[in-house]
């Protein structure tokens, strides 16, 4: 069970097959609930209005619509303010990190994660 | 000789003055001047026999006496056909004195008309150089006068006799001297000429030195102004652009026209280079540079263009230029002062290379790093990942075998996501793009944490390592991380450089010059012809290679990279077989406060 009480529900969205299962195995193992998984930004934007998670979890670089145009799109939607967004991805340079930051983003993991630490953030309370 | 080897240095110009020269010098040879006293003998001696009442009183006298004159013009013939025997010459006049002596004297002695002839020896003997040759004359006149007596048998007995002999030596006297003077002005006068000659001559002689040398100079100018040409003309690639001190354009090159697209016609004194610049970069460099003096009031932006080069350095920057269609050329300009032959400033040259591709190169080659760089992060994030799952599987715990392989592939993939960082980081550092977190940082605590994180290393490759830090903290300005990853680097190094047994140590040192932290193995070494190149990117010593060290060379680019981006330096000395000492200066922020050993 989420330590915060109730359940925290997660989308998250990654075009490499093999990440997205990484994460969705870091997911379950931190016992919060995975509503959707997308493998590219369209599907993860359609899932975020659909389902309103409290965490969307998205990679950066996705096809047709990458994580930062998924973020952007999020902050004009009023009522998916309350959306918390965690960018992963293996663009390390500062300017990169940076401007998913300013686009919306809560948070940036830069790849390679560790998925036990994951786990351990997503369990913990994710501050 | 003299005129001989004149001569031959001569050319046609002063073949006049030669020829002068050689007139004025030369003497009337032996033989011409015995001429005169052989044909008076003759006429003299044709008048004897034929004229009636001119008997000889002594006919014998008078035949010796023309044979020692005819005597005398043989030898004369002699002494012309060389110009060394000719000096004998004045021998010729004193035995015609004895030969016209006696001839005289067979008709009378002094008093006969025919002893007027003694003039002759007396006139040639006078023309020579010195008062002696009177001396010589009046010899000669008395030899002739006592001849006579000879000849008579009895000397001088009446007044009359006496006073004949005295006139006679008077006149030859009186004639010799004013010869002689004559013969001496008229010898100063020739060499007054001929040294007036001889300096026209050498004055010709250096017109023509010089006007060769004119011809020679004005051959070298054209062939210079010919090179200059063709090199203004053919440097297409570079615009090269001059301007007076007020920044006025007098020369614009093809690779102006081709770069910008006005010709020289349309810009050469009619437009100013400042014309061809983004008003608000100059405006920007003139605030940067509080407004320069400069030395021109018209554009405060040209001041700052040319403050460098006006102050004697050559400066290289990045500018726009733009074109009269508004469309803007990146490029690299260098700006040089151009000096009169006095040093004043005259104005500046501008010569720039549009760089417009180099910069797509660069981004280009940034965004294909930036690619490579997430493409390679992608499949090690996934690697990484799942070998972590499989060693934290509590439901299907691995053998330690298993767990040992699992390490080997772990620390395989970490050694290629540390290379495809370093790489990245290299790119960012060749863009510009590398900035840095700095903070004012105690050095000790970073020297400390990279011997700590390489123990791990040397104690398993049986290395000593040894921390010497000075009993007062370093404090620097600068990127906690990044200067960790400088420390690690060279700790790393190090010991992979060391054989087992030996020592790796690192010190921290406060000096004058600044921290200096040192990293000293007792290792393999570096050739001391290989240690200019050991920060060059990628490159590798021959003992590493030799060694089988791993490694892609790329450590101590990014080492020195970090150092220099602190305003710091690197230094590093080598002994083959004894090893390497490290060092990197990085400058104190203030005062080190004081502690004691070990406090901290």
């Amino acid at each position: 069970m989420h330590p915060m009480g109730g359940s925290y529900r997660v989308v998250i969205a990654d075009d490499d097959v093999d990440i997205r299962e990484l994460v969705e195995i870091a997911v379950s193992r931190a016992g919060v609930e995975l509503v959707a998984s997308a493998g590219d930004g369209k599907s993860a934007l359609d899932a975020i209005r659909s389902f309103v998670p409290d965490l969307a979890i998205l990679d950066v670089a996705m096809p047709e619509m990458s994580g930062l145009d998924v973020v952007r799109a999020m902050r004009t939607d009023e009522s998916l303010d309350s959306v918390r967004v965690l960018l992963l991805s293996a663009s390390v340079d500062e300017a990169t990190m940076a401007g998913g930051i300013s686009a919306g983003a809560n948070w940036y993991f830069p790849k390679p994660f560790s998925p036990k630490e994951l786990s351990a953030w997503l369990s913990i309370g994710r501050e | 000789m003299a005129f001989d080897r004149q001569g031959v240095t001569m050319n046609k110009l002063s073949d006049s003055v030669r020829v002068m020269l050689f007139e004025g010098r030369a003497d009337p040879s032996p033989f011409v001047k015995q001429s005169a006293a052989i044909i008076a003998l003759l006429v003299s001696l044709a008048a004897v026999l034929v004229v009636p009442g001119l008997e000889p009183t002594h006919p014998s006298a008078v035949w010796v006496g023309a044979a020692i004159v005819v005597a005398a013009t043989v030898v004369a013939f002699v002494l012309s056909q060389s110009q060394g025997l000719a000096r004998y010459a004045s021998i010729v006049p004193l035995i015609d004195f004895v030969g016209l002596g006696l001839f005289a004297a067979g008709i009378g002695g002094v008093y006969s008309n025919f002893f007027a002839l003694i003039i002759l020896p007396v006139l040639w003997i006078a023309t020579g150089d010195g008062r002696r040759f009177v001396g010589y004359a009046i010899v000669g006149t008395v030899q002739a006068i006592t001849v006579g007596f000879a000849v008579s048998g009895s000397l001088p007995e009446t007044a009359s006799d006496w006073f004949a002999c005295v006139i006679a030596t008077i006149l030859a006297t009186l004639t010799a001297a004013i010869v002689n003077e004559l013969s001496s002005q008229s010898r100063k006068q020739i060499r007054a000429i001929n040294s007036l000659a001889e300096d026209k001559e050498r004055m010709l002689q250096r017109t023509v030195e010089y006007a060769a040398q004119l011809q020679d100079s004005e051959a070298r100018f054209r062939a210079y102004d010919r090179m200059f040409r063709g090199v203004w003309s053919a440097v297409t690639e570079q615009s090269v652009i001059g301007t007076d001190v007020t920044g006025l354009i007098d020369a614009w090159n093809p690779g102006a026209a081709k770069i910008l697209g006005p010709n020289a016609q349309d810009t050469e004194d009619k437009r100013y280079i400042f014309d061809f610049h983004v008003g608000e970069e100059l405006e920007n460099r003139a605030r940067e540079l509080n407004y320069p003096p400069g030395e021109t009031v018209l554009n405060p932006g040209f001041s700052a263009l040319v403050e460098s080069a006006r102050l004697g350095n050559a400066e290289s920057r990045e500018w726009s230029y733009v074109r009269d269609d508004g469309s803007l050329v990146p490029v690299q300009l260098s700006v040089t002062k151009r000096v009169d032959e006095a040093g004043v400033t005259v104005g500046y040259l501008f010569v720039a290379s549009d760089v417009t591709q180099a910069r797509e190169v660069s981004r280009l080659k940034d965004e294909f790093v930036g690619l490579i760089s997430h493409e390679l992060r992608t499949p090690l994030s996934s690697i990484l990942g799942y070998l972590e799952l499989m060693r934290d599987d509590e439901d299907n715990p691995l053998s330690p075998e298993h767990i040992k392989y699992l390490g080997v592939a772990e620390r395989n993939a970490h050694r290629l996501l540390r290379l495809v960082g370093d790489l990245l980081f290299t790119a960012q550092v060749d863009s510009g793009k590398f900035a840095l977190d700095a903070h004012d940082l105690v050095l000790d605590e970073i020297i400390s944490a990279a011997v700590e994180s390489a123990r791990p290393a040397a104690d398993a490759a049986g290395i000593s390592l040894l921390e010497l830090l000075p009993d007062r903290m370093a404090v620097v300005h600068g990127d906690a991380l990044r200067l960790g990853q400088a420390v690690d680097n060279l700790v790393s190094n190090a010991i992979k450089f060391t054989p087992r047994g030996g020592t790796v140590t690192i010190a921290l040192d406060c000096t004058e010059r600044g921290a200096v932290v040192t990293v000293r193995d007792t290792g393999m070494g570096i050739a001391a012809s290989e240690l200019d190149k050991l920060f060059s990117r990628f490159f590798r010593a021959s003992t590493a290679t030799k060694n089988a060290v791993p490694g892609v060379g790329l450590g101590l680019t990014i080492t020195k990279a970090i150092v220099t981006a602190h305003h710091g330096e690197m230094g590093v000395e080598s002994e083959e077989g004894v090893g390497t000492c490290f060092s990197l200066t990085l400058p104190l922020v203030s005062e080190p406060a004081f502690v004691t050993v070990g406090a901290a």
